[in-house]
């Protein structure tokens, strides 16, 4: 086990040490290139030289490679083109407006995916099944705008039940309840576009999941031993159904982080997907760069538990 | 009657036992080509066909409706009141825009960018997983290790990430970069699945018997390996079709794919929000025919697998 783990962790720190070589490259690749944003066309040449220097552009480009990185990994990833503050800051100062979205935004789809997969897989080609499988489809073809768009107008604009962005209504202080009232309600809305988009799919995979658990023998075994229905669902049945669901929501992870970020960017979310979206506009270049290698690092761990989960349930694995 | 009565009753002479298996119309019929089973279960599929039909009738209204349906897409009409943001009528059936042009018109322009785009991205998609994901597959070791790890490197960023830096800095906007934009960032699946089928159907005998007979690898790998991973592949390529066409949209509504004058399903989309309130045509007809399109592609995608799935034999 130890020597499985030892191995996955090896290998997802030489994809992140490749991620950070493309990314770098990429970046540096862009039109306009890194240094072309402080430079001011009637500078003359020695002043265009003294500015390359003190950012370090004048050195080849493993040089910078290297050192950004030995800074990244302590932590300091440059200083914003745009408001010159560190790169850490700003995002630190997001960070907290976006697992606001998207811890719930998870959570729901966790739970809806696998209520809807559960129950179609168990009624499988009732009028239940027919209706959710139909709802399922409608949600993977719905684009996340659409979506966006249509439940901002039907429950903002129409019937006035629900914010359409921000975190927070401005401008006002409320006592503890109705400031959490408030944050809950501007959440409502994201958080299910959010969701949604996700659920679809997996309900899909948690039905077949859950239609192959129910044909199993132990589960037979366990209703002729008497076991209650509810009991042979939840611990019997449920619990080896979700064991391939996990490695698709962690496969999954890094299309929700790009999902939040449009989310953000439609909802007004104070969040890092609309502070991408503002610095891809304005090509502030360190900040661009160090959110690419965020969401890649996110991306990365997370496959690397879900692997490590996968191992721990179902022991086959490690010795493959 | 019991046991040795009914033995008595039938005594066993050679002559009178039936023929074990009859000779039924079922078994005498001409035995169909595999490509006709395929086409048979197709056709048996309600909801792929339906989806189908649906394909090829939106294929008709985006490409012949405009030799039917005459106007311009591009003619501004701003002469007076009226002619902008006309509700649905008889002469515009899909009303108008804040500029006057035909709604209708411009939802027939614009579908052709949108499956031109959807239809051509997979297609060098498909074509780039096959072959990378064929010499991974095939090869194995070395060329294999590499290229899966160029492919995680590009699976570990989220999609829509990479797709906005690149689109703002490398591409102009037009079709074609916006099409070679999202191949060159949607092959992985189809290498990671071409690679797979690879990697089973390699040890197979019939490869084993072609290499015997001195068949050589290029010709092993895509002669004999890869029309028998071909089921997988087109399921693929038609639901990439269907996620492809929402990859632009949405890059197209966030200002990063195609930009006006020219329109796509996604741009339409973005220029009529502003507007929802009082002509919600403007977004309903162009988001309306994003989600039926991919939605068919989708269950037409479902439907080829059912059809394609080797475990449903039959003859």
């Amino acid at each position: 086990m130890t020597r499985y783990i030892m191995r996955r962790c090896l290998q997802a720190l030489i994809l992140l040490f490749f991620l950070s070589i493309a990314m770098f490259a990429l970046i540096h690749l862009l039109p306009g290139g890194a240094d072309a944003v402080f430079l001011n066309p009637r500078l003359s040449a020695a002043g265009r030289a003294a500015i390359r220097a003190r950012f370090g552009l004048d050195q080849p480009v493993y040089i910078q490679y290297l050192k950004w990185l030995g800074s990244a990994l302590t932590g300091n990833f440059g200083f914003s083109f745009a408001t010159n503050q560190p790169v850490t800051d700003i995002l630190a100062q997001r960070f907290p407006n976006t697992m606001e979205l998207f811890i719930p935004a998870l959570l729901l789809a966790l739970i809806l995916a696998i209520g809807i997969g559960v129950i179609s897989g168990v009624r499988q080609g009732t009028l239940t099944d027919y209706t959710l499988t139909t709802l399922s489809y409608f949600g993977i073809s719905m684009p996340i705008f659409l979506f966006a768009l249509l439940s901002q107008d039907i429950f903002g604009v129409t019937l006035h039940w629900l914010p359409t962005s921000g975190t927070a209504t401005y401008g006002y202080t409320f006592d503890f309840f109705n400031t959490v009232l408030d944050r809950v309600l501007h959440l409502i809305l994201p958080a299910s576009v959010l969701a949604i988009t996700f659920v679809a799919g997996w309900s899909r995979y948690m039905r077949s999941s859950m239609i192959d658990v129910v044909k199993q023998d132990y589960m037979r075994t366990a209703r002729a031993k008497g076991v209650s229905s509810a009991r042979l669902l939840m611990r019997h049945g449920l619990r080896n159904a979700i064991i391939p669901l996990i490695t698709i929501v962690a496969l999954d992870l890094g299309q929700i982080a790009g999902g939040a970020a449009i989310t953000e960017g439609i909802f007004a979310w104070p969040g890092m997907g609309s502070l991408f979206i503002d610095s891809l506009e304005g090509r502030d270049f360190p900040v661009l760069l160090a959110m690419l290698l965020l969401a890649g690092t996110f991306v990365i761990a997370f496959n690397l538990i879900a692997d490590i989960l996968y191992a721990v349930v179902d022991p086959r694995i490690r010795y493959s | 009657m019991d046991i040795s009565e009914r033995l008595n009753a039938t005594p066993p002479t050679g002559e009178e036992i039936e023929p074990f298996l009859e000779l039924t119309p079922e078994l005498v019929r001409p035995r169909r080509s595999q490509g006709r089973i395929i086409f048979d279960r197709f056709i048996r599929n309600r909801t792929a066909i339906i989806g189908a039909i649906f394909l090829i009738v939106l294929f008709l209204f985006c490409f012949i409706g405009p030799f039917l349906w005459r106007l311009d897409p591009n003619v501004i009409n701003v002469d007076n009141v009226s002619s902008t943001f006309a509700p649905p009528s008889l002469a515009h059936p899909l009303g108008t825009d804040d500029v006057g042009r035909d709604e209708l018109a411009r939802v027939m322009a614009g579908g052709r960018v949108s499956l031109i785009i959807g239809l051509t991205s997979m297609l060098m998609a498909i074509i780039f997983g096959i072959g990378v994901g064929s010499f991974a597959g095939y090869y194995g070791g070395v060329i294999d290790n590499v290229l899966m790890r160029f492919t995680d490197v590009i699976l570990a960023v989220p999609l829509y990430l990479l797709l906005f830096v690149l689109s703002a800095s490398f591409t102009d906007h037009t079709p074609k970069s916006v099409i070679i934009l999202i191949a060159v960032l949607t092959w992985t699946y189809a290498a990671r699945l071409v690679r797979s089928e690879f990697l089973a159907l390699r040890e197979r005998e019939f490869v084993l018997a072609a290499r015997t007979i001195g068949a050589k690898n290029m010709r092993l790998m895509f002669r004999h390996i890869l029309p028998n991973a071909a089921g997988p592949i087109i399921v693929n390529a038609t639901l990439l079709v269907g996620s492809n066409i929402i990859l632009e949209s949405v890059m197209s509504y966030f200002g990063f794919g195609i930009q006006p004058p020219d329109s796509s399903w996604g741009n339409l989309v973005s220029g009529g929000q502003s507007y929802f309130d009082s002509a919600s045509w403007l977004v309903l007809a162009p988001g309306l025919l994003i989600f039926f399109t991919v939605l068919c592609f989708n269950l037409v995608g479902d439907g080829l697998r059912d059809a394609l799935d080797p475990y449903m034999t039959e003859r």
